[in-house]
């Protein structure tokens, strides 16, 4: 899926608030006549409900293993959804992998989209010369670079060493379960996502930055003693709020596919925590597909659904704002 | 209509056209196409073999691809499939697994064991017809010590011969053990008696190469010209190996005359069952139906064991595992006869000792700690370690891919269940897993081993004696370590197998390893195969294999 | 603009000496080593320490990498580790003709099935067909490549045997017919990669091309030509054909970007000797030279692709700037 963020339009109009405002509320507007997008929106706040709500809608453990009733097929007494090889519960697990793309993505969205890039187009804007030439590079070394080769690969060499350094770090501070709980092989996935997906809303952020420090009326107000936070909840966050959110809804399918990618080649989110990736893993394979079909079918068909609502829902959102 | 969206239509036609059409003709000639590309490549191969035999007996089977054909070079069993077949040397392993003469005619060993006189046969010939002299013998010894050469293995399997340290450690500019008596003889000379040394010179270390080809060719390996009784023909990287047979060998033409390995393709079951392969590997997804009397499958299938064994270690130097106790509740607490019947579909055996079948010693008595809840808790409250004070433990294993091994996970739940531990899994792959055994860092691991040669010294000896460079779990029982020491040099090969026997009961009951599985293969062999042979271990096989006619 | 591009394309060098190091030190930093992956089971730490020290590869990092700096600028990657006795050349060249040739005929497929598609959407836009064409060629893009693969291996290898379930055999084999006439026709092992690269490509396509074929037909200087009497076909060819065709150079770049990340996967999955397999086996095995040149291919084409559609995207759109902005 497309991640190019040249995509959107970068030469902005430029915004004084009153505009702003309405231009979200039309925006918004726009957007609730696109029946294919509210639908699509309706479905994925469902499945993040679902996800978060995992430990409480789900009939089983997802660890728990049962090897007398392995290889259930769907409709079978006590698993809706059938069993995997172990015995364990199949619906629980896809529940539990909707969770854990849940969190990964938002999480992804959130550091890289919503906070790295935007700080950085902040201060690359703000401070302009070296802090913009370092920054600006930087993003485009990693725009340039394939992306999933190099997730791989960071993935595949850093994950002992930085297990070690979270393991003394737990000991130093007593900190317990950091790793057993999953939480460090999250921390490695999204890290690494959010190191590809910051450079988008870095560059929206610094655009706007670069053209509005220089408007009369901004240096009238500075002159008048208006704060930068002012200046910055005023005139720029506004601005770029929707374009973010542009820029961040298109690239949610690319996060979640990139996620599946990492943890079906191992170097994502590891066992026993269930992901989608892990799920197609175990499914696929000519043979296994001819045995048990429902291995694959049932994880096969949630995540497409739940990708193919991030690109509708994306693609909504960038009609509404384009007012196509 | 415009005529813009005319020619985007006449494009569009005109690609699906090409595709449909290209689409129907594969559908249609899919299936005569394996015959038209076997007869071609028949009649273009002008061969020594066709004049003597115009049959061209073919067997097509699923192949790895090597990491190398060097023989002194190879470590891995994918690779060394290929390279006995490729070359030989002074002596071979048979089908029954028995230690005979290959190159050597005949064998003389001194009276203390430590003097091993080979005279060459008449008929041992390079694949280009030159005679193998005793000179080649020594020259490919010293070739696999040389310090250039930087074999990883080279010393694992030939340290006992007099002089190869200091060879390959460049202290010593000649080889003292090996020497050329005349144009037929060689002398080699080992450090202590060793009833197991022609046993370890089966290995590629000790194959015989040509010298003025290496020395003239850089890229000699490519279509090597060596002493075993086939010949590299093709090898298409990432595609397919071609070997041929010799017809220089002194065993004479083998019913196979040529194999054909595909190396990549996806499921060899399925390329077997659309007839592109002759043979093919059953995986567990197959193996109801393979056993399965009214399926197509069931009267192709075989099945075999293997000389491998799977297990647990444990580095006896982390805790909890300095515990004995500990060790030996966490073999009782797993049950692995269900898990081999319900999780593997009864495709592995649970093991019933360390050595595997096959190995001398071996015996069917199912030695190992039983399956037992209420001994593993009773075994882990004699432990010192409780509940309270148990340190954390990591399982670290190896795969490829998003999930833990099967058992894997079905054990850390019985573990869990019955003894209330919460095991932590760690996936490295390949490299990473080896440098954590190695720097000594991981508590608990899964792995396995297959054995070059069978005699028990290559596990219990090279795996588990006090001090032994590759024994990981670092333990050391000053009775066993004496029993493997003295088993080395006693040419009695009873007193030998009751000493290893002994030494294994001993390493069970100390549990630094808990063994898990024996390998097995599962096979299905097409008509065309009158009579297939699965070698246990890696030992030249193609000569075995007869194809119907 | 030229300015602009002389400045693109000499950031190049630069772009790439930042990711080889990256990777180099990356690499390195990680557990394993190629020795200890050759060694196997059988290591005696010794033995592997002289021939570490043999290699090189206990000189510290700036040395080893100035060192493979100088091989790889005269084209010399190395010795491979993980197919001894060839060079790491050799046991890639191969599989990058076979990965490039099965992503250029998948560009191939992509443009004229997706313009036709495009085409057909903004001709009838308004009705049914439109959307259902839009919505089908996002769900195609949106399911997941795993997900396409195994599917088509199930479908037609194991259900129909119509097609090998993997592995590669050339592109094309030739048919005799009665032993005279030779036919060239494809060879079946390309149709399902084919399948699973172009799935995703076509949306990109056939968007860009609706967008800009309903757009340019509102502009003024084809209404202009159309008041002027100029025949359809005349207008269609001179003015919209044109303007249409330029904007698709953006889409093959990300066309081809796409393809190239899926084909890590779909080779891996269908056992099709190229160089989306061997970069997991590279990995797998620690091979440096391997994946440091993998590494070059994988970058200096993304880098292109991107300067080839910036540049473009550009040309385009007269509205944006290319610069600093």
């Amino acid at each position: 899926m497309n991640r190019r963020d040249s995509e959107i339009d970068s030469g902005l109009p430029i915004n004084i608030n009153k505009k702003s405002m309405s231009l979200t509320a039309a925006v918004w507007a726009r957007f609730c006549q696109k029946r294919l997008g509210v639908l699509s929106l309706i479905i994925v706040i469902s499945l993040f409900v679902i996800g978060i709500l995992a430990p409480v809608l789900s009939p089983y453990d997802y660890r728990q293993t049962d090897l007398t009733s392995a290889l259930l097929s769907p409709g079978s007494e006590g698993h809706l959804l059938g069993t995997d090889r172990l015995g364990r519960d199949l619906l629980t697990r896809t529940i539990y992998s909707i969770r854990t793309t849940v969190i990964i993505t938002a999480i992804t969205v959130l550091t890289g989209g919503l906070l790295l890039g935007p700080v950085l187009g902040l201060l690359a804007g703000f401070f302009g010369r070296w802090t913009d030439v370092l920054i600006s590079r930087i993003g485009e070394i990693l725009s340039s670079l394939p992306a999933l080769l190099m997730m791989i690969l960071i993935n595949a060499t850093l994950d002992e060493r930085l297990r070690d350094q979270i393991r003394k770090f737990e000991d130093w501070s007593g900190i317990d379960g950091l790793i057993s709980t999953g939480a460090y092989s999250y921390f490695l996935v999204f890290g690494t996502l959010s190191l590809f997906f910051w450079v988008g809303s870095m560059r929206i952020v610094r655009a706007q930055v670069l053209s509005i420090r220089e408007l009369d009326y901004i240096t009238a107000a500075e002159a008048l003693g208006a704060t930068p936070a002012r200046i910055l909840s005023r005139h720029i966050f506004p601005n770029v709020a929707f374009l973010i959110i542009l820029g961040v809804s298109s690239a949610l399918a690319g996060i979640a596919g990139s996620e599946l990618v990492l943890t079906w080649v191992g170097v994502g989110v590891q066992p026993p925590m269930p992901s989608f990736g892990s799920l197609l893993f175990e499914g696929s394979g000519a043979r296994t597909v001819r045995a048990y079909p429902h291995l694959l079918l049932v994880p096969g068909t949630i995540v497409t659904l739940l990708l193919f609502c991030f690109v509708l829902l994306g693609d909504a959102i960038n009609d509404a704002y384009r007012g196509d | 209509m415009s005529s813009r969206q005319i020619s985007g239509i006449l494009l569009g036609i005109v690609g699906i056209l090409v595709l449909a059409i290209g689409g129907l003709s594969a559908i249609l000639l899919f299936q005569g196409n394996e015959q038209q590309t076997t007869t071609a490549a028949v009649n273009q191969n002008v061969s020594s073999i066709e004049k003597i035999d115009p049959a061209g007996r073919e067997l097509r089977l699923p192949g790895g691809e090597p990491v190398t054909l060097d023989p002194h070079l190879t470590t891995d069993a994918v690779s060394g499939a290929y390279i006995v077949e490729i070359y030989s040397g002074l002596v071979t392993m048979n089908a029954e697994l028995e230690i005979v003469p290959d190159l050597a005619e005949s064998i003389e060993i001194s009276s203390d064991g430590l003097v091993y006189i080979f005279s060459l046969r008449e008929d041992a010939k390079f694949h280009d017809g030159r005679g193998v002299t005793a000179e080649d013998v020594v020259w490919s010894i010293q070739r696999a010590a040389s310090p250039e050469l930087r074999s990883t293995v080279t010393l694992e399997y030939l340290k006992d011969i007099v002089g190869v340290r200091e060879y390959y450690y460049g202290l010593k500019s000649e080889l003292a053990g090996v020497v050329a008596l005349d144009t037929r003889t060689i002398q080699i000379t080992i450090d202590s008696p060793k009833p197991y040394f022609l046993a370890k010179l089966t290995y590629p270390s000790a194959f015989i190469v040509d010298r003025s080809q290496i020395e003239s060719n850089r890229n000699w390996v490519r279509s090597p010209n060596a002493t075993g009784p086939y010949k590299l023909a093709e090898w298409n990287l990432g595609e397919s190996i071609v070997l041929e047979a010799s017809e220089h060998h002194y065993l004479g033409l083998p019913s196979v005359h040529r194999a054909i390995y595909t190396l990549a393709g996806g499921s060899a079951l399925t390329r077997f069952e659309n007839d592109e392969l002759d043979v093919a590997y059953i995986s567990i997804n197959d193996i109801d139906r393979a056993r399965d009397p009214s399926s197509s499958l069931y009267k192709y299938y075989q099945a075999t064991a293997s000389m491998s064994l799977s297990y647990i270690a444990f580095n006896v130097t982390q805790a909890p595992f300095d515990d004995v106790h500990v060790r030996r509740a966490m073999a009782m607490a797993i049950d692995r006869q269900t898990i081999a019947e319900v999780t593997f579909n009864g495709m592995t055996l649970p093991a019933t000792g360390i050595l595997p079948p096959g190995v001398f010693g071996y015996t069917e008595v199912d030695k190992t700690l039983p399956y037992d809840p209420e001994a593993a808790r009773a075994e882990f409250s004699k432990s010192k370690y409780t509940s309270s004070n148990m340190p954390p433990i990591v399982y670290t294993e190896t795969g490829g891919g998003a999930s833990a091994g099967l058992d894997t996970q079905a054990f850390i739940e019985q573990w869990r269940q019955v003894l209330g531990l919460e095991i932590e899994v760690r996936q490295a792959d390949w490299a990473s897993f080896l440098d954590l055994i190695d720097s000594n860092s991981a508590q608990m691991w899964g792995i396995g081993w297959s054995m070059d040669y069978p005699d028990p010294e290559n596990i219990l000896d090279i795996k588990l004696h006090g001090e032994s460079r590759e024994n990981n779990t670092l333990f050391s029982s000053p009775p066993i370590n004496e029993l493997l020491e003295s088993a080395r040099t006693n040419f009695s090969i009873s007193k030998r197998i009751t000493q290893y026997q002994e030494a294994e009961s001993l390493l069970i009951e100390a549990a630094p390893w808990i063994p898990l599985w024996f390998g097995s293969n599962h096979v299905v062999v097409s008509e065309n195969i009158e009579y297939w042979f699965e070698p246990p271990m890696t030992l030249p096989r193609l000569q075995h294999i007869k194809l119907r006619d | 603009m030229l300015q602009y591009t002389i400045r693109r394309i000499s950031v190049l060098p630069l772009l790439l000496l930042v990711i080889t190091f990256s990777t180099f030190c990356l690499t390195r930093w990680g557990p394993g080593d190629p020795i200890s992956v050759i060694a196997g089971q059988v290591r005696d730490p010794e033995v592997l320490a002289q021939i570490r020290e043999a290699e090189g590869l206990n000189d510290p990092i700036y040395v080893q990498y100035i060192r493979w700096l100088g091989d790889a600028s005269r084209g010399d990657f190395g010795e491979s580790y993980i197919r001894r006795g060839f060079t790491t050349w050799e046991v890639i060249s191969p599989r990058l003709w076979v990965t490039g040739q099965l992503g250029l005929a998948a560009l191939l497929i992509i443009f004229p099935i997706g313009i036709f598609a495009g085409g057909l959407g903004a001709r009838f836009r308004g009705s049914w067909l439109d959307p259902t064409i839009t919505l089908s060629l996002l769900f195609a893009a949106a399911l997941p490549g795993i997900l396409v693969v195994a599917v088509l291996q199930w479908l037609f290898a194991v259900q129909l045997s119509l097609l090998p379930v993997g592995g590669w055999g050339g592109w094309i084999d030739i048919y005799w017919i009665a032993g005279i006439v030779a036919v060239p026709i494809p060879d079946p092992h390309i149709y399902i990669p084919l399948i699973a690269y172009t799935l995703g490509g076509f949306v990109g396509v056939a968007r860009l091309v609706r967008a800009t074929v309903l757009e340019v037909n509102r502009t003024d200087y084809v209404r202009t030509a159309r008041a002027k009497g100029l025949s359809e076909g005349v207008v269609q060819r001179r003015h919209v054909l044109r303007n249409s065709l330029l904007p698709l150079v953006t889409v093959v770049a990300f066309s081809l970007a796409g393809i190239i990340e899926g084909s890590i996967i779909a080779e891996t999955l269908l056992g099709i000797p190229g160089i989306g397999s061997f970069l997991f086996q590279a990995i797998g095995s620690r091979d440096y030279n391997a994946i440091q040149a993998l590494t070059v291919i994988y970058s200096a084409t993304f880098i292109i692709m991107n300067l080839v559609a910036d540049l473009a995207y550009s040309l385009v759109d007269p509205r944006i700037q290319v610069g600093d902005t």
